[in-house]
């Protein structure tokens, strides 16, 4: 389970609401950083830490597009749908990477190296249209750029074009 | 919405050029109304908090900027709203239909709720007739949602007031309203079909067709159905339903919002049990036994036979060879007539009812002490008491809606909740009370009468005592007080595993209420020194004097719809109609002069001893209207061998039951759903039940029977109709003249009272004061059989609806209880005791404590064979819904 694995960092995370729901997300985040998605039985572990119930944790999960309620592959390209970059074209973004892995939002590659995701603003708006995949952005793409991109991440599982993102360094020295 | 405060502050306010004068705090839409103006809105409920999302409701206020969501304004002094009369507010509300309508289909043709549907009003109101939206409208896949319950998430206008009532109310928290934006979807849990408690509130309160009954599906148009408000016939609520019929046919069963003392909420067996009446498996001739078969006959056939083995028995063996058994289920006109037939015609006191089982208890310790046999409360007082004490209610299965009430009082109202329940705190698919409790006091389903004892003792210890009645009866204090001193708290913590501090901390709680309620439930009422446990609350209520105290007393809850009803009408032998004891001569004399025939000064008797004298041979005949002992009672109860001993056996009932597989006549009676009359909730509100469908076959109300018989007795009881015997009982007892919307409660009485404080309390004091003989050995587990909230009694096994969300018994257990005895889910595992052994399915619930297991009385034919029954002797309440059981896994399964 879950949260005996990690019981040290969940009490860490409850001890920093004096209201036990507001933990949930910081759960969720654990959740999918473990397993790569929020599985039913995390989502009920955290639900029963919670004193909520399932369903209450589930809708939870559905309001964001940042969490994952299947596996994804190795990287997760998270295009951003979002206004600003919608006016720069970002649905061009998605139609170059469904041509090029031949997926659409929503599906991994048959490798299972890449998961298409379509998302809300990711707050680079001066610089879309953009994608985050993992934990890195992508900005000003282009056909090339992202054709770039695609094949680094396959081959070297890296890419130098990545611009971020920018944390703040935590009290520990460790960024969150 | 919130509750206006209960000072007289009023705010005087114009609506569309309307004065309207409403308390300080009403909500704009609501003062509105007051005044006939309805603002049309899809997420205001008058039950729910405000959300302010659908933007339907808009109003223009002078003075204020922007237009304003009229459900979510408090009306404010010399405020000027306008509703219709603005041009602006009635574009807006124009632009808002629009964007519903921009994605919700134009399927009203095959939508249940066409006909009904605020959106359709509002879409007609508004003549939303074209569209800017060119756009596809949005569809969501059709998925399976639960058996009851039908969604279709398309018609949806995202207003989340079944979310929102899902959690407020029922707290529940059963839906989630997934994904964002135009594309939220009410679901359950992931893929899963919803698990809940079933209310139908959902289904109620969806003001478009999204949410649906799968039983009435595609069934019916609204203006096809007829409307009849009766009373719910399973639990003690006693909650307003409105049958809705089509063609003498049982459609659905809604309740309205703001009616009844439900207040238009309902339960899963109120909502979706209502297919009983119409089983095909009803009686529909009455039936004579000829050798091992039934036979159908007519009426009158029927009738004489009764009538004539009726007479004989009477000639040779005397009346009191002849006994009477009735239903809680029954009309009070029924019963009432029944034991004046018993009484009157056939010349005995031997009757007894369904409120036997456990209700007595209650009803006697309140006479006892305060000398009324109803409650002194109402359901109002629990919803605005400040303390509340729960014990062995296990309200959210046993008393649904009066759940509803603790809710409301502890999560809106801000009441504490103490909770003395078998029950752990623990989220599931259905609500827990204890989850509320800011002192829950968990013990097992045997430690009851030692927590009681253990808050009586924090109380004493505390001094949190009635000075002034401590001044008048001193003794009564100074012999409680000693009684609990003898008693340590090692003791105490030993049999129930809690601490003297959490009793400390719960009799401080109980002690600052000014206005407390305790509730009493089943696990109290009908476990072994029920009645004891019942009369040491009362003492709680005394020594710190609430009892007297207005909206504070002792409430213990009814299990059938009339319980209450069967007791003041009669129904158990030594008492008369009206709460009245059979041994007072006065009494007796005044009665039999109203009927104009002799009462009989025998003893009545209660069921155990009935079941007694048939075994020993001296009852000979037994009349049974809608009981079924066979099934009800444990085999341990001797009621097999009873039966077969008895020369005549005649059972009055809807279906074949076990019990009148084994009677010599059987008599269809029909259903509450086909008859008028009245029955009696828990809180003792005399509510009328009206006929919906035409009586099935040749069925006859219980009343009509009676009558019938006894013209065949030549000792005519004739009545016209229901009414006739309403107003009999009307001008007989001066107390159930308060058919009405809101019967004040009973008041204590002090006579009653002084009495009970200077010599009666001395009577029992000693039994009641001391702790039970904890003999357990320690791999045994404690069985009780309960109430399941989707069943009641044996009755509603036959409702399609109820089955489909339970059909089968399991005996559930705590998983790690399970895990520890090496059992899974699903398991089979054999039960046993000295009694026998039983083989049963495994459930895991993490609400059950650990040493206990749960098996549903619904489900009991096997199980029932491993309780011992026991008898109070103060009130003859048998006891057989506790067992020490070993339980072993079965190798294979």
């Amino acid at each position: 389970m879950l949260l005996e694995k990690f019981k040290d960092e969940v009490e860490e995370i409850l001890s920093r609401y004096p209201v036990k729901r507001s933990a949930l997300l910081p759960l969720l985040n654990l959740a999918q950083r473990e397993e790569g998605f929020v599985s039913e039985p995390a989502m009920r572990d955290i639900a029963k830490v919670l004193e909520l119930t399932p369903p209450q944790v589930f809708e939870t999960v559905t309001f964001y597009t940042m969490f994952n309620l299947k596996p994804i592959g190795k990287f997760h390209l998270q295009v951003c749908k979002s206004l600003m970059c919608a006016l720069v074209r970002s649905d061009d973004v998605v139609t170059w990477i469904s041509k090029k892995l031949n997926i659409v939002p929503g599906q991994t590659t048959a490798d299972n190296n890449f998961t298409l995701s379509v998302v809300e603003c990711l707050g680079s708006c001066g610089t879309g249209p953009m994608m985050q995949v993992n934990d890195d952005y992508y900005e000003q793409l282009t056909e090339e750029k992202v054709v770039r991109v695609l094949d680094d991440l396959a081959r070297d599982g890296n890419c130098h074009l990545k611009s971020g993102p920018f944390m703040f360094p935590t009290t520990s020295g460790k960024s969150r | 919405m919130p509750t206006p405060s209960t000072t007289t502050e009023t705010v005087t306010l114009t609506i569309d050029g309307q004065t309207a004068t409403v308390p300080k705090g009403t909500l704009v839409i609501e003062a509105a109304r007051q005044v006939g103006v309805m603002v049309p809105h899809f997420c205001y409920h008058p039950k729910l908090t405000p959300d302010a999302n659908c933007r339907m409701c808009l109003v223009e206020i002078e003075k204020m900027p922007r237009l304003q969501t009229s459900c979510s304004t408090q009306a404010t002094e010399g405020m000027v709203v306008k509703s219709s009369s603005s041009v602006q507010a009635q574009e807006a509300r124009k632009m808002v239909l629009d964007f519903i309508l921009a994605n919700h289909p134009l399927d009203c043709p095959v939508c249940d709720q066409g006909g009904r549907c605020d959106l359709q009003d509002f879409s007609h109101e508004y003549t939303a007739t074209s569209s800017r939206f060119q756009e596809l409208k949005r569809v969501f896949p059709k998925e399976y949602f639960s058996p009851l319950i039908e969604t279709q998430m398309n018609r949806c206008v995202q207003c989340m007031r079944c979310v929102r009532y899902c959690d407020q109310i029922m707290d529940v928290k059963a839906l989630a309203p997934t994904g964002r934006g135009t594309l939220t979807e009410i679901k359950a849990f992931g893929a899963h079909e919803l698990d809940c408690e079933f209310c139908g509130g959902c289904v109620q309160i969806c003001p478009v067709g999204a949410i649906t009954s799968r039983l009435s599906m595609y069934e019916f148009r609204p203006w096809m159905l007829k409307r009849t408000d009766s009373v719910c016939g399973y639990c003690g609520d006693g909650c307003q339903i409105t049958f809705q019929t089509k063609d003498n046919a049982l459609i659905e069963i809604n309740s309205t919002q703001g009616s009844g003392r439900n207040n238009g909420d309902l339960c899963a067996r109120g909502y979706f049990g209502y297919h009983v009446s119409e089983h095909p498996d009803r009686l529909t001739l009455p039936l004579i036994r000829k050798g091992d078969e039934f036979q159908s006959v007519q009426w009158e056939e029927a009738l004489e036979l009764v009538g004539q083995q009726l007479l004989d028995v009477k000639a040779k063996y005397g009346a009191d060879a002849i006994g009477g058994l009735i239903s809680g289920r029954c009309t009070n006109e029924d019963i009432y007539v029944f034991q004046k037939f018993m009484r009157g015609v056939v010349g005995t006191n031997r009757i007894d009812s369904s409120a036997r089982y456990g209700h007595l208890n209650g009803v006697h310790a309140l006479q006892r002490v305060q000398g009324t046999h109803r409650w002194s409360v109402s359901f109002e007082d629990i919803e605005s008491a400040d303390t509340l004490l729960l014990v062995g209610t296990n309200i959210t299965e046993t008393n649904p809606i009066t759940g509803l009430k603790v809710k409301e009082a502890v999560k809106r109202r801000g009441a504490k909740l103490i909770t003395i329940e078998a029950l752990n705190p623990a989220i599931g698919s259905i609500s827990n009370i204890v989850n509320l409790a800011q002192q829950h006091l968990g013990v097992k389903p045997t430690g009851f009468s030692t927590a009681i004892l253990g808050l009586l003792k924090a109380v004493v210890e505390q001094s949190i005592l009635d000075a002034e009645l401590q001044g008048k009866a001193p003794a009564y204090f100074n012999a409680i007080s000693a009684r609990l001193q003898a008693l340590s708290w090692d003791a105490i913590f030993a049999q129930t595993g809690l601490a003297s501090d959490l009793f400390t901390e719960a009799a401080q709680v109980f002690g600052q209420g000014k206005k407390v309620v305790v509730l009493v439930g089943p696990g109290v009422l009908r476990s072994e020194g029920g009645f004891g446990m019942t009369m040491n609350l009362m003492d709680l209520l005394l020594i710190t004097g609430k009892l007297t105290n207005p909206g504070c007393g002792l409430a213990p809850l009814a299990e059938e719809n009339n319980d209450q009803g069967a007791f003041e009408m009669g129904g158990t032998g030594a008492v008369l109609p009206g709460g009245t004891s059979l041994g007072d001569p006065a009494v007796r004399e005044n009665l039999s002069k109203a009927w104009g025939r002799p009462i009989p000064d025998t003893p009545g008797s209660s069921l155990p001893q009935l079941i007694e004298d048939a075994q020993q041979g001296k009852l000979k005949a037994l009349f049974v209207v809608g009981e079924n002992p066979l099934a009800s009672l444990p085999p341990s109860s001797g009621i097999h061998s009873a039966l077969e001993k008895l020369d005549f056996l005649v059972c009055q009932e809807l279906f074949l039951t076990e019990t009148a597989q084994k009677a010599h006549v059987v008599l269809p009676a029909c259903s509450y759903a086909e008859k008028d009359g009245t029955f009696t909730n828990t809180e003792g509100h005399i509510q009328s039940v009206r006929t919906a469908i035409d009586m099935v076959g040749e069925s006859r109300p219980d009343w009509e029977i009676f009558s019938a018989l006894s013209v065949m007795m030549n000792n005519p009881m004739e009545y016209g109709d229901v009414k006739e015997i309403g107003k009999e009982i009307r001008n007989l007892l001066p107390g159930t003249r308060t058919l009405g919307p809101a019967p004040l409660p009973a008041q204590p009485d002090s006579s009653a009272i002084a009495r009970y404080v200077t010599t009666d309390y001395q009577r029992d004091i000693a039994p009641r004061y001391q702790l039970p003989v904890n003999d357990a050995a320690t791999d045994e587990i404690t069985l009780q059989v309960s109430q399941s909230l989707f069943h009641s009694g044996k009755f509603s096994r036959k409702a399609k609806g109820l089955l489909q969300v339970e059909a089968t018994g399991k005996i559930y257990l705590h998983p790690e209880e399970a895990a520890r005895r090496g059992i899974s889910d699903g398991d089979m595992v054999k039960v046993s005791n000295s009694l026998g052994e039983v083989l049963t399915p495994v459930g895991l619930r993490e609400r059950i404590p650990q040493g206990v297991a749960t098996f549903p009385e619904h489900f009991d034919e096997e199980i029932r064979q491993l309780l011992p029954y026991k008898v109070d002797p103060e009130t003859q309440v048998p006891y057989y819904k506790l067992a020490r059981v070993h339980l072993k896994k079965v190798v294979g399964s």
